[in-house]
């Protein structure tokens, strides 16, 4: 009997288990797969676990803008996201579109930034300053140096050592390489053309997904964010440089170099100065149009806004819509349109602290539109102003970018750089007064002592390392990194460059090894050689 | 002996075959055919996919060493090359390695010591390759870096460790030459390979007939001198066999390689400097990004390899079949 009861308890507690689970499986989520640009890849794994407690699975691949295309085009997955539109590479002009009806509809907006890994001695530079024209050179192996003077006129506070400049480029098809090459064939184009017809590229050349590569230089290609990024921030990659999404110096901690804007102001790609800079963004708004709601960037490389960040740019996801059912399934349209407006509305607060920007109030708008074309969407009536999207505001001006503080006067041109680290490297490397044009607008940064995390706009995760005075205060021999891996020694960035000590002539070196193994050689095997010798020898 | 035998075959030649016997043996000669089919089928394949390339770049495929089949320049030169490159330096690697491994494993390891040895050469044979390419990117690359300077600074005479740009003397000159190279690639290739080559090795090895063994001892020899005189003529054919099957294995090798390398389409034959290429690190990383061109190109660098993987294991095949150890195993 008592056995019985046991049976029926338990019986009992299994039925309110899982009457307690019904409620969350009552969503019944389908799992969705989608592929594409790995610039986007933080934003959308962090939105894909967020949206996991309503029962989503939100399978993401990042495999790289073309791929990405490509795999949407041939039906093989479920959404696709890039940053550029089909048929904009120059390379694949071939390029399959998809077959059935589909929609653009941008999901972040982010700076296509510049990490890179240099020392001085040994302290990260963190406060490196490139102008477009010295950015495009590098990357087309023009300057290959870090003490080339173009660079030091940009950075007139550092004294930057001669080493080897190592481009780090994208060795698959990527969206990010094409954000890059857009902007040098819009601003840069006989820098870009040359660098393309020693690559053996047909010119003009135009924007491409493939980075061109010329044999025998030292530009190094790998695939995926992960896999350049990964590249720079190695130790023995020390003078390297390559674009990647801000999100990853972010991640990994390292600097990203301020670029110069029109109006000769040094800026980073934070949230702030990628939204000042969309503002000059054209976008397609003719719904009619196959290529409605995708951007010209043309205006953002131009802005005269001192606050723009240069190269910033929104991505897309590629979605099915106005269909009859036939090759996406319904269920699965539920998945994506909750997934989107959730991202639309509630995931752009996070865009900032990912190391993204948030969207402003009309590409939201437009974007949730989009999602009403999904087939077997679940469409819902969105009140934006509960989304808490920093950008909105009552007047339907874009708030972060009202507020973006203007930069400091230590970005402008000609003047001793901030010291203030960038990206994910908060330290700060001290700047010597080296430069010949400096101006008292500097002073913050030099003066010793001074606490400069107050006067970043910028400066969120700021370890408060204002230790940094001229860098003569600390022995260099103790002083190990501060913060993060960007802490580095305080010794003094601005070392004088010291010549070794002649060495041997590398001929001679390998005779005298040759020589050293021979003797090494002769007094291990001679001994036993020899005795065994004079032993025979002895013998009758 | 011989009666008791022959008495079975007799019977069973008596009573002919029931069906059970010849269903059994048509299943079998349908799983055998099988293979042939599916390596025609393969073959069939990659041909026919790859004709349309093959017609636009027509004997030029086999020298042009740039790879932009949008606009009909592409060919295997540097690819293939690259794969070659990568292959022999894992095999050079590989091989030593892997013979002494397989000595001291058949001959001098007592035995608990022995038993560990082959379930972990068995193990390392079993991590996948991704597991090698991460671990060869992220961890190996970094260390490798001295070792490569070191062979560049003296031996830079050898044609093949000459490393254009770098310049020992200057202590600012970047670490980043050689790195992604031919030679980090083969290292972590010859680490994924050693283990098959020294399986193969070892059961080579301890076939040796015991009656020779005891002979050269009984004869005087030392340890060594047995294995130099029994062992290893026997286990010639074995050794070449496990290389070739090494080989083979080399030159397919596909992810571990692409994490690594930074891809260039020309002919490097400097393996210790940063770039290098193989065909199959070429498809990984193009496949999913072609348009139809693009693919069918891919597919003729498809056959190339396949077509050189055939080679080699054939070759491995003939050579394990015709030495001593390898006839007694396949008998």
């Amino acid at each position: 009997m008592s056995k019985r009861r046991a049976l029926l308890a338990v019986a009992a507690v299994l039925v309110l288990f899982f009457a307690g689970q019904t409620p969350a499986m009552a969503a019944a989520y389908v799992p969705i797969n989608g592929a594409g640009s790995t610039w986007s890849e933080n934003a959308i794994r962090q939105w894909a676990s967020n949206v996991e407690q309503y029962g989503m699975r939100i399978n993401y691949d990042g495999t790289g803008s073309t791929n990405g295309r490509n795999q949407f085009a041939s039906g093989l997955t479920d959404f696709g996201v890039s940053e550029i539109p089909y048929g904009k590479d120059d390379g694949a002009a071939s390029e399959a579109r998809p077959k059935f009806p589909f929609a653009y509809m941008p999901i972040v907006a982010g700076g296509t930034s510049f990490m890179y890994n240099l020392k001085i001695g040994n302290s990260r530079v963190t406060n490196l300053r490139l102008s477009g024209d010295t950015l495009a050179k590098i990357f087309t192996n023009v300057i290959t140096n870090w003490n080339d003077p173009a660079i030091k006129a940009d950075n007139p506070g550092l004294v930057l050592p001669g080493r080897k400049i190592v481009p780090v480029v994208r060795s698959d098809g990527s969206g990010t390489t094409a954000q890059f090459t857009t902007w040098m064939v819009n601003q840069y184009p006989s820098i870009w053309n040359a660098y393309c017809a020693k690559a053996g590229r047909k010119t003009p050349c135009g924007v491409t997904s493939s980075y061109p590569l010329v044999p025998g230089t030292s530009t190094t290609a790998q695939s995926s964010s992960t896999g350049v990024s990964g590249y720079v921030s190695q130790d023995s990659s020390v003078g390297s440089i390559t674009y990647v999404e801000y999100s990853y110096a972010l991640n990994l901690h390292f600097p990203v170099a301020k670029l110069r804007n029109k109006s000769d102001y040094f800026v980073e790609p934070t949230a702030r100065s990628v939204a000042v800079a969309l503002l000059s963004a054209k976008i397609n708004t003719n719904k009619s149009s196959g290529d409605y709601l995708t951007q010209d960037l043309t205006g953002v490389y131009n802005s005269g806004d001192a606050r723009t960040y240069p190269l910033s740019s929104y991505s897309y996801m590629l979605i099915p819509v106005d269909q009859e059912n036939t090759r996406f399934k319904v269920a699965k349209g539920k998945t994506l349109g909750d997934f989107s407006y959730y991202f639309l509305c509630e995931g752009q607060q996070q865009a900032d602290q990912l190391g993204y920007s948030p969207l402003p109030i009309n590409l939201v708008q437009a974007g949730l539109d989009q999602v009403r074309r999904i087939p077997g969407v679940d469409a819902q009536n969105v009140n934006i102003a509960k989304c808490n999207n920093p950008t909105f505001s009552k007047d339907g001006s874009n708030t972060l970018a009202k507020t973006a503080p203007y930069p400091q006067t230590c970005d402008k041109v000609g003047t001793t750089q901030c010291a203030t680290g960038t990206g994910g490297a908060k330290a700060n490397t001290p700047t010597s007064n080296g430069g010949s044009k400096n101006t008292p607008g500097t002073a913050a940064t030099t003066k010793p002592g001074a606490n400069p995390s107050g006067s970043t706009p910028t400066a969120a995760a700021s370890t408060g390392t204002g230790t940094t005075g001229g860098g003569a205060a600390i022995d260099p021999d103790t002083g190990q990194a501060v913060g993060g891996t960007g802490g580095g020694g305080t010794d003094n960035a601005a070392a004088i460059p010291v010549s070794l000590s002649s060495q041997l002539d590398p001929t001679l070196k390998t005779v005298l090894i040759v020589v050293a193994c021979g003797l090494l050689l002769g007094l291990t095997v001679g001994p036993p050689l020899v005795a065994r010798m004079v032993n025979r020898g002895g013998r009758p | 002996m011989t009666s008791a035998v022959a008495t079975p075959e007799r019977r069973r030649r008596l009573r002919p075959s029931g069906g059970p016997d010849r269903v059994f043996r048509v299943v079998l000669r349908l799983a055998g055919a099988a293979v042939l089919v599916l390596m025609a089928m393969v073959g069939t394949f990659l041909f026919t996919k790859a004709v349309s390339a093959l017609r636009v770049a027509g004997w030029s495929f086999l020298t042009t060493e740039e790879w932009e089949p949008d606009s009909g320049r592409f060919g295997i030169a540097a690819v293939l090359t690259g794969t070659i490159l990568i292959a022999s330096v894992a095999i050079s690697i590989a091989v030593p390695l892997a013979t002494g491994m397989a000595l001291y494993v058949s001959e001098y390891a007592p035995g608990r010591v022995r038993r560990i040895l082959i379930n972990m050469i068995d193990l390392m044979a079993a991590v996948p390759s991704v597991v090698y390419g991460l671990w060869g990117f992220a961890f190996l690359q970094a260390h490798m870096i001295g070792l490569a300077r070191w062979l560049s600074t003296y031996f830079a005479w050898f044609p093949l460790f000459k490393v254009t740009g770098s310049d020992p003397r200057d202590p600012l000159a970047t670490e980043t030459v050689y790195t992604s190279s031919t030679f980090i690639a083969g290292l972590v290739v010859a680490l994924m390979v050693a283990p098959v080559i020294c399986s193969i090795m070892r059961e080579a090895f301890s076939q040796a007939p015991i009656g020779e063994r005891e002979g050269a001892y009984a004869l005087g020899a030392t340890r060594w001198g047995m294995i130099r005189s029994v062992v290893l003529p026997f286990g010639k054919g074995g050794m070449i066999g496990g290389t070739m099957l090494g080989l083979g294995r080399a030159l397919g090798e596909t992810i571990a390689v692409y994490l690594i390398i930074s891809p260039v389409f020309v002919i490097q034959p400097h393996v210790l400097q940063n770039g290098a290429n193989s065909v199959s690190a070429l498809i990984a990383l193009r496949y999913g990004e072609s348009g139809p061109m693009a693919l069918s190109a891919l597919m003729a660098a498809g056959v190339a390899l396949f077509l050189l993987t055939l080679v080699v294991n054939f070759a491995a095949g003939s050579i394990v079949a015709r030495s001593r150890s390898g006839a007694e195993s396949e008998a």
